[in-house]
């Protein structure tokens, strides 16, 4: 018996063929054939549709794995705390919208994403003007030592954080006495300086690269026109280059901000983890899991919240982001 | 000279150095728009980096105030290549045998970080490749909705890593999540995936799959779009099926991107730290930035976390090289 499914199969996979050659040669009609048999017989003679349907099969697939874990962890964010056990595949079991609510009271949350925007924020302002004078310099300027300095850059970008924490962690937790009047602790350790000072450095390697290919294609004449009209050079680059190359400038912005705000190596490690020490909002998601129970519908809720900017961010700067991560690496 | 006026109206402060830099040559205006990029990253980046090394050649002070001793030279490596660290996790801890298969493990594979990071880079840069692959094929098409099926490949990419880890760590929970019994279902996993190594291990590689195939399916992408179409009608009208025409255009076309892709992942895969920190903990699945932190945190063994430290960037410096030579082949071999 258990040999007979089998058989059938491999009929299957035969019949079609031979009977499409005969079908081909005489023009026969339809012939009397089951549902999968026809199927198959149509994808043969014609293999753009079998073409097609790998092709409706592998996005419906590929939607699915990559949307499907976003749905679960709104499952179970909406799951009331006592019910967490019995949380389904597809369905909460029971209905608590106030989760979403619990997050902000149970902790700070709020100050931890404020926490994390205006670290990112800061980081991707220094990047870009930093980075819009080195990408300026090595897009359109010639200069003895220019490749060896761009690869000084780019080489930066291959060492892990980790070659550069130990020094970075006992300098910034060093008391510097310049700085008391600035900090009241005297030291870096639990300011947003921490994490914003590694980070502009470990991303502006992209975001120089990204700039400099944009500022590299502005026409001469654009630039010597404005020269012309008087301005200083430090004028022409910051009222013509740099609005020229508005939507590069974004895009190094956008992947900036996005890099800073999804960091976890500095922004774990360069605070102690409460919301006054500028902690960033990891630190607020990993606090869910408190000193006596583990609150995991309010994780599932906290990520969904702190999610939420970078998906918005996402859908509406996806042009700038496929393009910035394109440039980065096809022109090297 | 109406620039002079234009200028001083910005006040002198201001006006003063730029008009210096109005008179110098196109090279020290380069150098001086330079230096802040250098400044920031000799601070964060190239002092550090000596620093580290520095560091890793004194001797562990675990009591004192100072967390630095003496000058010992390169114990600190000889202790770490060859296992004698006094950690669980190890950097790598093998010795040879007379008899087959001539390699013994001191501590499990997945105690070993050279061995963890080794495998876990190669896996998932494997797996990104083939699946950010089929994605990239996919994108390539026209239809309806196209910009929509993108954004939602994307958003893995875009999230944070914390919340990432946190997907995974719900997920394969034992009480909440349905990974645990699926798993267990088709007989792979144990009871608590997460404080066991090599399902962590496992959890910590599709996590990971998950988020960065995004990466390599838009650097693909970028490669395959870059091809020119006409060499496939070309290839078409020579009779060339899917197959020959993906094999003898697409491949070869798409290869050096696609290494370039690679190259970047590898890095980054390299780095791993914050998945596992937000799954499984660094004890269950040490990663080689995992031993620094273990090395600074558990035992405050200063020097050492530092040669852990240093001969990470030493390996990834390596498989740099590695890809380099490869890019270089490619491209020789197309042109």
């Amino acid at each position: 018996m258990s040999a007979d499914p089998t058989a059938d199969e491999s009929a299957d996979g035969d019949d079609p063929t031979v009977e499409m050659a005969e079908q081909a040669k005489a023009d026969e009609p339809e012939l009397d054939r089951g549902l999968v048999e026809a199927w198959a017989a149509k994808m043969i003679s014609n293999p753009d549709r079998a073409y097609r349907a790998t092709f409706y099969v592998a996005t419906i697939f590929f939607l699915v794995t990559t949307l499907f874990p976003f749905y679960w962890l709104l499952v179970v964010a909406l799951t009331p705390r006592n019910n967490l056990s019995e949380v389904g595949v597809f369905l909460p079991a029971g209905f608590n919208p106030a989760a979403f609510i619990e997050v902000f009271q149970t902790l700070p949350f709020h100050r931890y994403v404020f926490n994390s925007f205006l670290i990112a924020t800061i980081a991707t302002v220094a990047v870009l003007l930093v980075g819009s004078l080195a990408g300026y310099v090595f897009g359109r300027l010639r200069f003895r030592g220019r490749n060896a300095m761009l690869l000084l850059v780019l080489v930066t970008s291959f060492f892990p954080p980790a070659a550069f924490f130990i020094p970075l962690n006992r300098l910034f937790n060093t008391n510097v006495d310049v700085l008391r009047p600035l900090i009241s602790a005297g030291s870096l350790y639990n300011t947003p300086y921490a994490i914003f000072i590694p980070l502009s450095a470990i991303f502006l390697p992209l975001s120089i690269f990204i700039l400099m290919t944009f500022y590299s294609q502005i026409p001469d004449g654009l630039e010597d026109a404005a020269r012309v009209e008087g301005t200083t050079r430090l004028g022409a680059l910051f009222r013509v280059i740099v609005p020229l190359s508005a939507p590069g400038v974004a895009t190094a912005g956008v992947l900036t901000f996005i890099s800073v705000y999804n960091e976890y190596f500095f922004s774990s490690l360069m605070t102690d983890g409460r919301p006054g020490s500028w902690a960033p909002m990891l630190e607020g998601i990993l606090r869910f899991q408190g000193e006596f129970e583990v609150l995991y519908n309010l994780m599932a809720a906290a990520s969904i919240v702190a999610v939420l900017p970078v998906a918005i961010l996402v859908v509406v700067a996806q042009e700038k982001i496929v393009s910035g991560l394109t440039t980065g690496a096809v022109k090297e | 000279m109406s620039t002079d006026t234009r200028a001083d109206e910005g006040g002198s402060l201001l006006a003063r150095p730029l008009n210096w830099l109005e008179t110098q040559s196109e090279e020290v205006y380069a150098y001086v728009l330079l230096a802040p990029a250098f400044l920031l990253l000799a601070v964060v980046a190239f002092y550090p980096l000596i620093e580290t090394f520095r560091f890793s050649l004194l001797a562990d002070a675990v009591a004192s105030a100072d967390p630095f001793g003496e000058f010992i030279g390169l114990d600190n490596y000889v202790d770490l290549l060859t296992g004698d660290t006094n950690f669980t996790q190890q950097f790598i801890s093998v010795s040879t045998t007379d008899s087959f298969p001539f390699v013994e493990f001191g501590a499990p594979f997945l105690q070993q970080a050279l061995f963890v990071t080794l495998a876990f880079a190669i896996l998932s840069v494997l797996f990104e490749t083939l699946i950010g692959f089929g994605q990239a094929l996919v994108l390539d098409q026209d239809f309806y909705g196209r910009r929509w099926v993108r954004v939602s490949i994307i958003i893995p990419w875009a999230i944070p890593i914390v919340i990432q880890g946190m997907i995974f760590f719900l997920l394969f929970n034992p009480t909440i999540g349905f990974g645990t019994e699926f798993m267990q279902w088709l007989g792979v996993f144990g009871d608590n995936p997460l404080s066991s190594s090599s399902d962590s291990f496992m959890i910590v590689l599709v996590a990971d799959i998950w988020k960065t195939t995004a990466f390599m399916a838009l650097l693909i992408l970028a490669g395959l779009q870059s091809i020119d179409r006409g060499l496939y009608d070309v290839a078409k009208v020579s009779g060339a099926s899917p197959w020959q025409r993906f094999r003898y255009i697409t491949l070869p076309l798409v290869a050096p991107a696609l290494l370039v892709a690679m190259l970047f992942r590898t890095m980054d895969a390299m780095r791993i730290y914050g998945l596992i920190d937000a799954t499984a903990g660094c004890e269950t699945v040490p990663s080689l930035t995992c031993l620094v932190i273990i090395a600074l945190q558990n035992s405050r063994r200063w020097a050492t976390a530092s040669a852990v430290a240093f001969l990470t960037a030493v390996v990834i410096s390596a498989f740099v090289v590695l890809y380099l030579l490869a890019l270089r082949n490619s491209e020789g071999g197309v042109a």
